[in-house]
């Protein structure tokens, strides 16, 4: 295998392939898709994140307006926490349109996520959402096997490759060669949209938040060519394998259906079929029943909280809560938080684990289809996948208790023990400066490390992909016949 | 009839042709199952709010007899949007939004929008059911049965023969598009045959719309398959037009115009609307409370007998503040309602051009699982809220014992939607791209 043959295969391969004025009008036909989607990207995520940002600020404007009062109703009148649209979002939209960006954060409940693209859509979102991702995972890939599919096939059918291999090239050095002049083609089309995305990332170039988003873009870039790398050579490879161009193309394009509508979307069916996620109104019962044993603070006569009553008197040596040094009231909601957020969490993991389950046949898909595994890697990295999402979930979760338990605090502390119960009024209040004093919920970008532990699997399967394409090309330059 | 036997012999002789047709059955099948999964999870829901609900009652009922008002702070009831078996074979937005809606008398604004638990993997996955593989897969079909059906003559050689023996020789092409486009029509007819019996539909008028909009299009295609054969090129180039075409229709057209139309209309509304929700009730533990009581008399000018309690925590006032979310947002609710008309009005418009997403919008229709059939349910789960505040209030104020009240009436109910189809504006757009197709097709049917 001689290195300048490969090289004069390519060579030759890349001025064929862009000879013909159809090859340029694909390439103006995919600039043409490349701006657009970059400009709707761009747009989209910077009125989505003034949309939320200005939100927050609203809430929390009324938030801090809040007169003198009980502190039992500041955690009831809450906060709202407004997803961040990430900014590498504007290259890979992932499941960023159907992702709630919208939580009330209040104590005792655990409210939805709501306000999703999705919600104010109609059945046409379904159709998918053009993002420069797609534009790669989808598009390109088509194109990539528009050019190729007669580079060896062609040349099968019109006699030349008889004349190249008796004169001495080998088989190996025609396939190499071919395989990155596609590739070398392929970066033609890869680079503007590489362009594009380094550009938007300099233009919102954010200093306060560490997200990782150089090192993810690099991930996210080697990723793609290792892709491309796997196309192209695809391509070469059934070309070669074919009889004629016609029945390459055909093949090809079976292929790409396969891989690209049907397998995964039947993935997902799948695990959506075999693990069914259970009722909103199974899932709450089931907490309801938990927390009824384990103690209900509402109950007047519950047992836990009679016993924790009992065991505190004994050891402040009192008799009645309204001789106790605390708020005896404040006292009760704190452990009736604390008991009731740990049984949400047990369920909420629970459900969690049911939707890994479901997305899992997705993932191991990728073993056997390198389009899921960049379009994983892809969304991952760009902090729009499903594990982002589940983050901030936890994260306003987290920010929720902390709200509930911070005036639960107070409650015990300012509020004199003397008031029993109920948090209406002028006369048992506290100043509102405490409100300032509790800090502004702020969308924290999912770790660099948990996106890489989620993108692992697919990584390494693409890893796999490109190791078993080299396979490939070598397998079938000891098997290809001329004729 | 036996040149149509023959043409039928020569279409079906291939292995390819054969695995597409076995496949696309397969995948029908299994968009219908899936589909009735989708119905079955519904139904399993139905059943378990039932039984909840009575328990939920007695349970409620047990702890807070003496105090009515906190009784309804907790209890909640059920509201189904009942799902149209048809819903199986064009699940649309109905994965999305929740089916069965518990609400309390609260402000129903802070309830409106709260989502099911869904996975978003799934979501955007999107469905396999039975409408995908009539919009994405039958398509492909045509494409696969045809792409070569003048070219084949030319390339084996045939096609003089043709030309010299047969009457016409567009007819010749017309007939063998022909026995295609019934096979397809009779997989077609097998798959609503077997929709029928696994999703066990009734036979109704909008069944019919469903299987007629799909013959139409299914023709729509054999037109643009017929426009790209008729210009005699060679099978490779005819499969790869074809295919273009297709992912143009089907993906790039539809995939562009939701990036249009996401970055154009965005819903800042929804979000305001939740913000002033929020404060229109809390601000008013703070506010004076007779503003409060005489702002909900203005609401309910029957209720002004039960006066002005403003000393301590009353739960007159406290549902008057309750009331108050729902009556001060109503500025940004309404802001929002608008956006989502405009926003649902713009796509149908777009729609209206691209067969395919018009169809997906028309299935959705028909099951009732379209983006403005969830926004009536929403308004019908309005309805019913106001209907259980105005049997509650009168008695919270009264202060009436939760016992006095007979709870076995508050049954789950059942919202049935509507189908409203206006007839010539869901078959025009199919029959004029037909036609359309026919007519650019015609100079190059002289010259064949």
């Amino acid at each position: 295998m001689q290195w300048a043959t490969i090289r004069l295969f390519a060579v030759h391969f890349w001025r064929n392939a862009t000879a013909p004025k159809s090859f340029y009008l694909l390439f103006f036909i995919f600039i043409l898709l490349t701006a657009y989607s970059a400009v709707s990207g761009i747009k989209n995520h910077t009125t989505q994140n003034n949309i939320r940002q200005e939100h927050q600020v609203k809430a929390r404007q009324s938030w801090e307006a809040n007169p003198d009062k009980h502190p039992h109703r500041m955690a009831h009148f809450g906060t709202f926490a407004f997803r961040i649209h990430p900014t590498l979002g504007i290259f890979d939209y992932g499941l960023e349109s159907f992702t709630g960006s919208t939580v009330f954060l209040e104590a005792h409940r655990q409210n939805s996520v709501n306000f999703s693209e999705a919600t104010f859509s109609t059945g046409i979102l379904r159709f998918g959402e053009l993002s420069l991702a797609l534009l790669l995972q989808l598009v390109l890939p088509l194109m990539l096997f528009f050019i190729g599919f007669s580079s060896v096939a062609g040349d099968k059918q019109n006699g030349t490759l008889k004349i190249l291999l008796s004169q001495g090239a080998t088989w190996k050095e025609t396939i190499f060669g071919k395989s990155i002049g596609l590739f070398a083609i392929s970066l033609l089309f890869f680079t503007p949209i590489l362009l594009v995305v380094i550009i938007a990332l300099l233009l919102f170039e954010n200093p306060i938040v560490n997200d990782f988003r150089w090192l993810r873009l690099l991930i996210i870039g080697m990723s793609y060519l290792v892709f491309l790398f796997i196309i192209s050579a695809i391509t070469v490879v059934v070309s070669a394998s074919s009889n004629a161009p016609k029945n390459a193309l055909l093949r090809l394009l079976g292929i790409w259906l396969l891989l690209v509508i049907l397998l995964p979307k039947s993935a997902q069916a799948m695990g959506n079929y075999w693990f069914p996620t259970p009722s909103k109104l199974a899932f709450q019962s089931a907490i309801e029943k938990e927390v009824v044993q384990k103690g209900d603070s509402h109950n007047p006569n519950d047992p836990h909280y009679n016993h924790l009553r009992d065991s505190v008197f004994k050891v402040h040596n009192v008799s009645k809560v309204t001789d106790l040094p605390f708020n005896y009231s404040g006292f009760v909601m704190r452990e009736g938080e604390k008991i009731t957020a740990a049984l949400y969490r047990k369920h909420q993991a629970k459900l969690v684990d049911i939707y890994k389950n479901q997305n899992n046949v997705t993932r191991f898909s990728s073993i056997i289809n390198p389009f899921t595994a960049i379009k994983l890697i892809s969304m991952t990295m760009s902090g729009t996948d499903f594990s982002s999402y589940i983050d901030f979930q936890d994260k306003t979760d987290d920010y929720r208790y902390q709200l509930a338990q911070t005036m639960n605090e107070l409650q015990m502390e300012y509020i004199s023990p003397k008031k029993e119960s109920g948090s209406e009024g002028k006369t048992h209040v506290i100043g509102h400066e405490h409100w300032e004093d509790f800090q502004d919920f702020r969308h924290e970008p999912m770790a660099f490390a948990n996106s890489m532990k989620e993108a692992f699997p697919a990584l390494l399967s693409i890893l796999f992909w490109a190791i078993g394409t080299m396979g490939l090309l070598l397998f079938i330059s000891k098997r290809a016949k001329a004729i | 009839m036996m040149l149509y036997k023959l043409f039928l012999q020569q279409c079906i002789r291939s292995k390819e042709v054969w695995i597409s047709l076995i496949l696309i059955t397969l995948l029908g099948i299994v968009g219908i199952v899936i589909g009735n999964k989708h119905l079955e999870r519904q139904q399993d829901s139905i059943a378990e709010v039932k039984t909840y609900q009575e328990q939920h009652f007695d349970r409620q009922v047990s702890l807070h007899n003496d105090d009515l008002g906190l009784l309804l702070y907790y209890t909640n009831f059920a509201y189904i949007n009942n799902l149209n078996p048809l819903a199986g074979l064009s699940i649309g937005q109905s994965d999305i939004h929740p089916t069965v809606k518990r609400i309390t008398i609260k402000t129903f604004e802070a309830q409106k929008y709260d989502t099911d638990l869904v996975n978003p993997m799934n979501l955007q996955s999107g469905n396999l059911d039975l409408s995908f593989v009539i919009i994405y897969l039958f398509p492909l079909l045509v494409i696969v049965l045809t792409f070569n059906a003048v070219s084949e003559e030319t390339e084996t050689g045939t096609w003089r023969l043709v030309a010299i023996q047969s009457k016409s020789k567009l007819g010749f092409i017309i007939s063998k598009l022909l026995v295609r486009l019934i096979l397809l029509y009779t997989i077609l007819i097998f798959l609503f045959f077997i929709a029928k019996l696994i999703l066990n539909l009734s036979l109704d008028i909008d069944f019919f719309w469903m299987f007629g909009l799909s013959i139409l299009y299914i023709l729509f295609w054999f037109t643009v398959s017929f426009f790209i054969i008729s210009f005699k090129k060679s099978s490779g180039f005819n499969a790869l037009l074809l295919l273009s075409v297709w992912l143009m229709l089907i993906i790039l057209l539809p995939a562009g115009i939701n990036a249009y139309v996401t970055s154009k209309y965005p819903v800042p509304e929804a979000l305001s609307a939740a913000i002033a929700q929020r404060d229109g009730y809390h601000v008013k533990w703070d506010t004076d409370k007779q503003a409060t009581i005489e702002k909900f008399y203005r609401h309910y000018p029957q209720f002004k007998k039960y006066g002005y309690p403003t000393d301590g925590f009353n739960w007159l006032w406290y549902y008057a503040m309750q009331q108050m979310g729902d009556d001060d947002s109503k500025k940004q609710r309404d802001a929002f309602n608008k956006k989502i008309t405009l926003r649902e009005n713009k796509s149908n418009q777009i729609a209206s051009v691209i067969p395919n997403m018009h169809l997906q919008l028309a299935f959705n229709q028909l099951a009732g699982t379209s983006m403005s059939q969830q926004l009536e349910y929403l308004n019908a789960t309005d309805a019913f809220h106001e209907k259980l505040r105005l049997f509650f209030y009168p008695k919270i104020f009264e202060g009436q014992l939760a016992d006095t009240v007979d709870w076995k009436q508050f049954v789950p109910e059942y919202y049935k939607t509507k189908t409203t189809l206006k007839p010539m504006k869901v078959i025009a757009p199919l029959i004029i791209a037909s036609i359309v197709m026919i007519v650019i097709s015609m100079p190059m049917t002289k010259r064949l």
